[in-house]
């Protein structure tokens, strides 16, 4: 059972099946949570991000219609709720937010021996979320220029320049420290 | 930094992290509760509708509409509908007056 296509189980959650979704759920948690963390530098709320795509797949199941690969089309949902969580919270009154955000990266993170590794990560952090999400995009997820300009609804010279801009912030950061 | 040290800082960056299937069951632990209503589109659902509608015709009313058409068959063929005697011609409708319009304005009450 779990051979089957992404697809296949579409079809088969778009008629209400639990089990289906639960397998495909399974399948997939895993690397929304490691992309939604990736573009938002917070894993509590990558988890959340992974539970709203989740669910989202699961309404709208129905009305899926098989045109593109599921994975793409699970990506596209995923960076869609990172940049509308990331744009809310620009706007969200100060009472609301809570503790204040450690601007280091996570704790996982923080550990890594490797001083390359620390300071790029701090880089990403300071990039603008576009940036970020088409690093992440690129690297963390292995998709073409093509695919990356497909999921942030934008042509692949304007997906170039955004790499271009990030590897060139990320270099001033690590030659700079 | 050159461009092929960056580029294998960001591989290793970005490499599957122990954390991620820690967080990965988290989420599917939340997802293990009641799930919301799908969004279903009326007219995709529609072909399903009409395969379980049931066509069979109820026999007790098909009698019922078959005597019905039989007496207004009967009833306008033999003209009984023209003997029937009107109690309030259009002449004697009040209502007329009513809602005529006021001769100098042209307004309606």
């Amino acid at each position: 059972m779990d051979e089957q296509t992404d697809e296949a189980l579409m079809a088969r959650i778009a008629g209400g099946d639990r089990a289906a979704f639960d397998l495909l759920a399974q399948r997939h948690a895993g690397a929304v949570v490691r992309l939604a963390a990736h573009i938002l530098r917070n894993r509590a709320d990558a988890e959340d991000v992974a539970q709203d795509a989740m669910l989202r797949v699961w309404t709208n199941a129905p009305r899926w219609k098989p045109v593109a690969k599921f994975r793409t089309w699970l990506t596209r949902i995923v960076v869609n709720l990172c940049l509308d969580r990331k744009r809310r919270a620009q706007w969200l009154p100060l009472d609301n937010a809570g503790d204040v955000a450690d601007p280091k990266p996570d704790a996982a993170v923080r550990l890594e021996t490797d001083e390359d590794e620390r300071q790029l990560a701090a880089a990403i952090t300071d990039l603008p979320v576009r940036q970020r999400a088409a690093i992440a995009l690129t690297y963390g997820e292995g998709l073409s220029n093509a695919q990356t300009a497909e999921i942030l609804d934008s042509s692949v010279s304007a997906v170039e320049t955004l790499l271009s801009r990030a590897k060139a912030s990320l270099r001033r950061a690590l030659d700079g420290a | 930094m050159t461009d092929d040290r960056i580029e294998k800082v960001l591989h290793a960056h970005f490499t599957r992290d122990a954390a991620d299937d820690t967080s990965a069951a988290r989420v599917m632990a939340k997802l293990q509760g009641a799930l919301p209503p799908q969004k279903r589109s009326w007219f995709r659902s529609l072909p399903e509708l009409l395969l379980d509608w049931q066509f069979a015709p109820a026999w007790p009313r098909m009698a019922a509409l078959a005597g019905c058409a039989a007496l207004g068959l009967i009833a306008g063929s033999a003209g009984i509908d023209r003997f029937v005697p009107l109690k309030h011609s259009a002449r004697s409708d009040v209502t007329q007056f009513l809602f005529e319009p006021e001769p100098l304005t042209g307004l309606r009450p």
